[in-house]
């Protein structure tokens, strides 16, 4: 998979790496021979009509699904096989296109679950020797929450800053307390982005952040997520149907249709690929927006 | 040999029985994504309908033909009526809510069956055991050496029912517009409502024809056994979906084979082990096979849509 | 790698002062023992229904860390009380003759007492593992059947098994329980329940609860966060199971049936699936009910049928009040919120959230 491994081309290892996955439900293939490529730095898109396998993908690259073929590299370590959980601790966090809050907890408690779950007990360990010290470690650590030692209280209090830290940075504060279930719709997308941060992570993925969005929260929201993958180092993937959003924020475009990659690079270069205009864009968009392309 | 073959026989006999009742929990589930609890229990009330209707016909009238024919039928009939009233009562309200919901107000029907009929208040029969009048007198169908295979007629007759039920089951999910909605409904019923199947009645439907299936397979059990207690509901009723979670739940031919497996199994242990363990058995084996397969023999653990 | 600016650290908005949070239910704790004494005076039977009741509270309180926290849902959990009633009521009867000589008899039975509890809580603690790691790892549905199956699975064991007296059961088990005993481990479960919920722990528990899939995607290990709780769980019915053994006269297969687990899923419902205190409420609800009923009716003289009948009637009644509950208030008496949440507004309460 030569395409994947140089499209942006810094020195820099790659964070992400999808060399050649594929997977089918029964008959159906959702995705076929996807690659990728996301370094530090970078802020890439992802487009295509509906039930192109764009949300595919983001399952495959996060443990959710298990590729039928082809490998999934995160921070250097093949993933196949391992847990969402573990891939997350090896840096990776995501958001959900149908918004998955933990309704009932409130807008603190959120990003505290995120938070914690990344923290000092859970290393990025798999070998047998670690997970027993992870798991001991673990069973200590609920000695310490029964009897509320001082370094307990103090931890809580650390997740607590942290977790009211990303609120803010999302424009969240005045919401701590409430439910996340009562929240406006575009609040609790951005809520998925605080909580997603919670767990630390060095890539992000963002399945249409700005669904439901009118335009100007839409370009609001495009010009926070590239102001957070400068403030946190990441490296983002966004998933979004707006077409001028996308070419306006992202530096390098992945286009699929039927699970296949139909065609990437910079926006100029997308935006005029034939087959891109024949497949995503089609009749319908260019009837609709008169050939904006 | 002929020891095994007797068993085999007996196994085959008791896992048609189960396999009947599986079908109900296995079709519910399909359409509704629901573990139907009080499956077991719709299928107790309808053997005591049958008994009910047995001692109304007296003696002579229940031994013939048309006398069976009517204790089947009214049964039958009575179960798909309670099926109908709990799913439209107790289930469809709670159709949009968590999963959850719907499992606790199952157990709570099941319980609330299984436990009333154990009073002996009004018309309720108490819990104690009654016997089950030989609505088909046994005999020696098939003998073979000096009595080592035995083969009774109304294990014959039980299996030939329970395969013919199958068959029309099949052809109905698989060769009709009813099953074709039944399916539908089944893959996503509110798609199905979108593209105009009438979801609420394919899903009512389901339940009265599964609780049917219950009833029917609750009196061969109890011809079998000669007997009906208010907790049989729940012993065969176990069987059965744990028949059902063998196969695969959701799976029509998985629960068959699953229920004949385990009838199998059931017996194996009974004829070489002790019959005190034999309800053990049933979710040892249980266990073991989720271990090894966790959606059952045939089931696929669909991946949930994310 | 992330940069937060040092924010005052807001202090969490409680009640009680930080420096005695650690020790608070301690506090609380003493008080109601001084209450107890009293209550407890010279009458068998108020032991006997205090004892009863105690261990009904175990029983809700820690099933609900399952049913209720994690959103899981057991109804086999008086398999698991068996289990540790078998254990630890085997281990003190071969223990009877022994004594710690350089204990008064009194302290020493009281010690044993306390190994035979614990090694029967650790059993069924593992009986949860055991049944945990492969059934958490499916749906939730396919848990209840399992939890039930492995009930079943106990039930045939003790009837096969000499040691624990096969369907006959166990007598003579020395009478070592006390309600003292019995609350000291209802003030343990509770305070297990409530600092388990408050923290870190109890947040993962509470989202695996609200979304399994998010959870794991947040990095919650979920399956190891399912088993943990099932464990802790077990571990307490367990012990609720060992004190039930200490001061019944006999425990038989019987005492630990479906029926049994169901009537514990009803407190737990009733009280509000994930609510330590709704749990504890239904708990003393549904203990103290059926016997006052079958007081008031002894007490009026009807004949002891009608008395009898209470216990029969029980069983059907608990399985409709879950589907009217079900159909009516599925949040049951608290929901998620604990007693002080519910409570008039002039007691000061606690900050909104689960902890
Ligand atoms: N778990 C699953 N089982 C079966 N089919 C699935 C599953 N998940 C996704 N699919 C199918 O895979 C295809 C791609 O779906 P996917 O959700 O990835 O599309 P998408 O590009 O995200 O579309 P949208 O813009 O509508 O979100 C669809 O046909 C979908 O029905
Ligand atoms: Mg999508």
């Amino acid at each position: 998979m030569s395409a994947a491994v140089s499209v942006t081309g810094g020195a820099q290892a790659p964070l992400l790496q999808a060399d050649g996955v594929s997977i089918q439900f029964g008959g159906l293939k959702a995705l076929t021979d996807f690659s990728l490529t996301i370094r530090q730095g970078d802020l890439l898109g992802l487009i295509g009509p509906n039930g192109a396998g764009k949300s595919t993908a983001f399952n495959v690259l996060t443990g959710v699904y298990q590729p039928t073929r082809g490998d999934v590299h995160v921070g250097g370590q093949r993933v196949n096989g391992l847990k969402p959980h573990q891939i997350n601790h090896l840096g990776l966090a995501r958001t959900f296109q149908n918004i998955r809050l933990f309704r009932a907890l409130t807008a603190l408690d959120n990003v505290k679950v995120a938070c914690r779950a990344q923290g000092a007990l859970h290393p990025h360990v798999l070998g047998v020797g670690a997970k027993m010290k992870n798991a001991l470690g673990n069973y200590r650590d609920w000695w310490r929450a029964l009897l509320l030692t001082p370094g307990f209280q103090a931890e809580e209090r650390e997740l607590t800053r942290q977790a009211e830290h990303l609120l803010e940075v999302m424009g969240l504060s005045h919401r701590r307390d409430e439910e996340a279930r009562n929240l406006p719709y575009g609040e609790q997308r951005r809520l998925e982005i605080a909580r997603a941060l919670g767990t630390k992570p060095k890539v992000l993925l963002l399945d249409e952040p700005a669904a439901g969005m009118n335009t100007r929260e839409k370009a609001d929201l495009m010009v926070l997520i590239r102001k957070l993958r400068d403030d946190f180092q990441l490296g983002v993937l966004v998933i979004e149907h707006d077409m001028k959003l996308v070419m306006g924020i992202c530096e390098h475009i992945t286009v699929l249709d039927h699970g296949e990659t139909i065609a990437r690079g910079a926006p100029a270069q997308v935006r005029s690929d034939r087959k891109v205009i024949e497949a995503y864009l089609g009749d319908s968009y260019l009837e609709s927006h008169g050939g904006a392309a | 040999m002929a020891q095994l073959l007797q068993h085999l026989i007996n196994g085959l006999a008791a896992g048609t029985i189960y396999a009947l009742v599986a079908l109900g929990y296995t079709m519910v589930y399909g359409v509704l994504k629901l573990i139907n609890f009080a499956h077991g229990d719709v299928m107790m009330v309808g053997v005591y309908m049958g008994y009910a209707t047995a001692f109304a016909l007296g003696r002579e009238a229940r031994n013939s033909l048309l006398g069976v024919a009517l204790i089947f039928a009214v049964a039958m009939l009575g179960c798909a009526l309670l099926g109908f009233l709990i799913e439209r009562f107790a289930y469809r309200p709670l159709r949009e809510k968590p999963r959850l919901t719907a499992l606790i107000t199952a157990i709570g029907i099941s319980f609330a069956l299984s436990y009333g009929f154990q009073l002996d208040i009004g018309f309720l029969p108490g819990a104690s055991p009654r016997a089950f009048p030989e609505v088909i007198e046994p005999k020696e169908w098939i003998v073979i050496g000096d009595r080592d295979v035995v083969v009774w007629n109304w294990q014959v007759i039980s299996f030939l029912i329970a395969v013919a039920l199958m068959v029309a089951l099949q052809y109905l999910v698989f060769r009709t517009r009813f099953g074709r909605a039944m399916r539908a409904v089944s893959w996503d019923h509110r798609v199905a409502a979108l593209m105009g199947i009438p979801t609420d009645r394919v899903i009512a439907l389901t339940f009265m024809l599964g609780s049917a299936l219950a009833a029917g397979a609750g009196l061969l059990y109890a011809i079998k056994d000669t007997s009906v207690s208010p907790l049989m509901g729940l012993y065969v009723g176990l069987k059965a979906f744990v028949a059902a979670v063998i196969g695969g739940i959701g799976h029509v031919p998985g629960a068959v084979v699953g229920a004949l497996v385990l009838g199998l199994v059931e017996e194996f242990v009974v004829g070489y082990a002790a019959s005190t363990w034999r309800d053990a058995v049933a979710f040892g084996f249980l266990i073991l096979v989720l271990l090894v397969k966790p959606g059952g023999l045939f089931g696929r653990v669909a991946a949930e849509k994310v | 790698m992330m940069e937060t600016p040092a924010l005052p650290v807001p202090e969490a908005r409680s009640v009680i002062p930080a420096g005695l949070r650690g020790i608070f239910p301690v506090l609380v704790a003493l008080v109601l023992l001084a209450l107890f004494q009293w209550l407890v005076s010279e009458s068998p039977f108020a032991v006997y229904l205090l004892s009863v009741m105690g261990v009904n509270i175990i029983l809700a309180v820690s099933l609900n860390i399952v049913n209720g926290m994690t959103g899981q849902f057991s109804i086999g959990h008086a398999g698991f009380m068996a289990v540790g009633a078998y254990i630890s009521g085997v281990l003190s009867l071969n223990l009877k003759e022994v004594a710690l000589s350089f204990l008064p008899v009194a302290a020493s039975d009281q010690v044993l007492f306390t190994v035979a509890l614990l090694v029967g809580g650790l059993a069924a603690a593992a009986c949860g593992f055991l049944v945990g790691l492969p059934s958490l790892r499916l749906r939730g549905d396919y848990l209840a059947i399992v939890t039930l199956g492995f009930g079943e699975i106990i039930r045939v064991v003790v009837q096969n098994t000499n040691a624990f007296g096969r369907a006959l059961g166990l007598s003579g088990i020395p009478q070592y329980s006390s309600p003292y005993m019995v609350y000291f481990w209802v003030f343990l479960v509770v305070l297990v329940a409530r600092r388990i919920a408050g923290s870190s722990h109890g947040r993962s528990l509470w989202a695996i609860r609200e979304d399994e899939v998010a959870a794991e995607a947040m990095g919650v290990d979920t399956t190891g966060y399912k088993v943990r709780s099932f464990v802790i769980s077990s571990f307490f019915a367990g012990i609720a199971g060992g004190l039930f053994a200490h001061f019944v006269p006999i425990i038989n297969p019987g005492s630990f049936t479906f029926v049994k687990s169901m009537e514990i899923v009803v407190m737990v419902v009733l009280g509000g699936l994930g609510s330590t205190t709704g749990a504890i409420v239904a708990a003393i609800l549904l203990t103290l009910l059926p016997e006052g009923m079958r007081s008031l009716f002894n007490a009026l003289g009807t004949e002891g049928s009608l008395a009898q009948k209470v216990d029969q009637i029980r069983m059907p009644i608990y399985g409709l009040l879950l589907v009217v509950l079900m159909l009516s208030r599925p949040q049951g008496l608290f929901g998620v919120r604990e007693l002080w949440d519910v409570l008039p507004r002039w007691i000061p309460r606690k900050r909104r959230g689960l902890s």
